[in-house]
């Protein structure tokens, strides 16, 4: 009978010094080996810093992430904080009533060091429900040396019938002019995704994804036509469309292809992808501004990529958004993250130390933009963005018209709203 | 009471009955019935996998699933693998497992090779045939290389993906029907072949009229999962091609997959697998009134 008093003691006590305790679940999506070794390092930093909090990190794989999710913050087992793209996800997740609003306990501070852009990126209905990490954008890396090889100026390049002329060029010397990663349909997205960037411009998007406008109108349809008249000359590597992301990169990266549009995130990934793990060096590498269009109504400086950051479950405690506000806006952490190249940090003054070029050239563009377009796969939804990419691919393979792949778009927009 | 009896048999036995079959039943309830009758619900709701059922659509879902540009393409693709896998495969599974029923110890090793692919994930198998269809680094472009000819880009061409995926399929699964066949090859009495053979039958003849009409249930059971595998076919699809190039590669349930769950439009996915199960049971219920009911005779 004893050791059941003793038991039913020590369970009193275990749950009175749990209460005093907090432990924040932080779901993220973090592969790589340096990279996660500083995020799981900050973690315990903070429990050293802050005693009573334990920082529990949990992983799933970009797929599984993205298929689990949804019942995932549904679940009792919800993280506290997670992984977002922002975009389309994060409204739906929002309007669900499944995140917790923080701007009551986010500090003027941290909203100043993330800056206008960071905070409007995560704010839905005049509440703020997530801290922005970083920024990114997709840009067409080219390769010097092939350049040379095929006798192409890259600076012929800057509108399209130079680039148009250019590819011809490169095919005519047996060099693939593009890699893509057709299978997956997103590195195609991004074609026509530029072109609505250039065409378009910001106020004409937002009509259209709001339902002022429709994406039939001219500036969409004529922003297919020149992915469709693009594929026409074919551009892209024999087999592109049974190519993965990676095995485009990975193309790109041994040298067999003389572009790439993609984000700036492919540094990393194409040397990965290489046959040899090195890809081809540095000093051959460059970034190609993207060819101009005449009559766009977008601004030249308009950006196209990420700004992604963390958002908290319903349940979330204050601890966990505390953390997340030391984390993102530590400078010296997140200066961290910028030296190794795993992100660009959207933290004032983080960037700052960041050495390599092509980081250093995607952060200016990015300061300078008008606009920095969210990826419209994102942007748009799973949804809608899903047959944004399908189009994307299509319209890259020649299989559907300008005019029906933007009817099949709007459809989408309509029967999602 | 007595008829109670003879029809549910003894009410301990029943007892019994029911403790044993209770665990299965909880089951299958949970994990089979109740998804279906959610997928059932569901497919009537517009529905992003959020917060509650709110916005009834009628039966615009399943309007929505017919009217999709991908929805010919796998339809179509379901029934030509179904086609190709009895067409194909399991003449094949027969070939060989008439070549190696007999007992023998070299016979046993060219058994388990046949099967093993069959015990392989079909992830892995997918993976590995992906490599092997690599117009770049793969296997084809080498044997291409070794006949001085240029192969295609087998899983980005039109045409040729879905040969490429049933070449796969008869790989896979073709040692699976052949150790069902083997089976049933065994159970035969070798009376009955030697009567034959003693009265002057040829091989061929044995083979044609002793041997395979006495297979008759394993052809039907083979049959059946062959018809219904092919209805269900997904995982060898998805690393393989993921459906592409465009949508020329999707079965029922990858178009499922891809434009239901994915792109988070539940009731889509519910309306799609709601079709996909009428779909099974009918193709069961008919076949089983054509052939199930003779086998047993």
């Amino acid at each position: 009978m004893n050791r059941w008093i003793m038991a039913a003691a020590f369970a009193v006590l275990g749950s009175s010094s749990a209460l005093a305790d907090t432990t924040v679940r932080w779901l993220h999506i973090t592969s790589v080996p340096e990279e996660l070794a500083l995020l799981e390092g900050a973690a315990r930093t903070y429990e050293s810093m802050n005693p009573g909090v334990t920082i529990e990190t949990q992983f799933l794989e970009n797929e599984a992430f993205k298929a689990k999710l949804t019942t995932l913050l549904q679940s009792p087992d919800a993280p506290d904080i997670f992984f977002s793209w922002g975009g389309g996800v994060l409204t739906e997740q929002a309007a669900a009533g499944v995140l917790r609003p923080i701007e009551d306990v986010v500090s003027q501070q941290t909203k100043d060091a993330i800056g206008t852009a960071g905070i409007s990126a995560f704010s839905r209905d005049g509440h703020l429900y997530g801290i922005a990490r970083d920024v990114g954008e997709v840009v067409l890396w080219y390769n010097k040396a092939l350049f040379e090889k095929a006798g192409v100026d890259a600076a012929s390049m800057s509108d399209w019938d130079g680039f148009v002329a250019g590819i011809e060029k490169f095919k005519a010397a047996g060099i693939t002019p593009i890699a893509i990663g057709g299978k997956d349909k997103w590195p195609a997205h991004f074609w026509w995704a530029k072109m609505v960037v250039r065409l378009a411009g910001e106020e004409a998007f937002d009509k259209a994804a709001s339902g002022e406008a429709s994406f039939t109108d001219a500036p969409f349809v004529a922003a297919a036509q020149y992915l469709y008249d693009l594929g026409q000359i074919q551009p892209f590597q024999q087999g592109f469309e049974a190519a993965t992301y990676n095995d485009a990169s990975g193309m790109f990266g041994d040298g067999n292809a003389a572009m790439h549009l993609m984000g700036d995130w492919d540094y990393t990934v194409m040397k990965d992808s290489s046959a040899d793990k090195k890809g081809f060096p540095d000093e051959d590498l460059g970034i190609l501004p993207f060819p101009t269009v005449p009559g766009g109504l977008g601004d030249p400086t308009d950006t196209l990529g990420g700004l992604s950051g963390w958002l908290f479950s319903k349940n979330a405690s204050d601890e966990a958004v505390k953390f997340m506000e030391w984390y993102n806006t530590d400078v010296a952490l997140q200066q961290k993250f910028a030296e190794g190249a795993y992100y660009i940090p959207i933290a004032a003054g983080a960037a700052d130390t960041m050495e390599n070029p092509f980081k250093k050239q995607v952060a200016e563009n990015i300061n300078k933009a008008h606009w920095h377009a969210l990826f419209f796969d994102q942007a748009l939804g799973p949804d809608v963005g899903g047959v944004f990419n399908d189009m994307s691919a299509e319209l890259a393979a020649g299989t559907i018209s300008a005019e029906d792949a933007a009817a099949e778009l709007q459809a989408a927009a309509e029967d999602a709203r | 009471m007595a008829a109670f009896r003879r029809r549910f048999g003894d009410p301990k036995s029943l007892a019994a009955v029911a403790i044993l079959v209770t665990p299965a039943l909880v089951l299958f309830v949970i994990f089979v019935l109740w998804p279906l009758f959610n997928a059932f619900l569901f497919s009537f709701y517009k529905w992003n996998g959020y917060g509650p059922l709110e916005q009834l659509v009628g039966v615009d879902n399943y309007a929505d699933v017919v009217d999709h540009r991908a929805f010919p393409l796998a339809l179509r693709n379901t029934v030509i693998i179904a086609i190709a896998s009895l067409l194909i495969q399991l003449p094949l599974a027969l070939w060989v497992a008439l070549a190696l029923y007999q007992k023998a110890w070299f016979v046993s090793i060219f058994r388990t090779i046949f099967f093993l692919p069959y015990m392989l994930g079909e992830v892995a198998a997918g993976l590995i045939w992906k490599f092997v269809y690599d117009g770049n680094y793969g296997l084809l472009p080498v044997v291409g290389d070794a006949l001085h000819t240029d192969m295609p880009f087998l899983l980005a061409d039109r045409f040729w993906v879905i040969p490429a995926i049933i070449l796969v399929i008869v790989w896979k699964y073709f040692g699976f029907h052949m150790m069902i066949y083997i089976a049933g090859l065994q159970s035969i009495p070798n009376e009955v072949i030697e009567a034959a053979r003693l009265d002057g039958v040829s091989k061929w003849k044995i083979m044609w009229f002793v041997k395979i009409p006495m297979l008759r249930s394993s052809i039907v059971i083979s049959v059946f999962f062959a018809i219904v595998g092919s209805l269900q076919l997904f995982d060898i699809i998805l690393p393989l091609t993921g459906g592409g190039p465009g949508n020329a590669s999707h079965t029922l349930v990858s178009f499922l997959y891809y434009f239901g769950i994915l792109r988070m439009k539940i009731g889509f996915g519910g309306a799609m697998s709601v079709i996909l199960f009428v779909l099974c049971v009918g193709v069961t219920i008919i076949y089983r009134r054509l052939l199930f009911a003779r086998a047993d005779a």
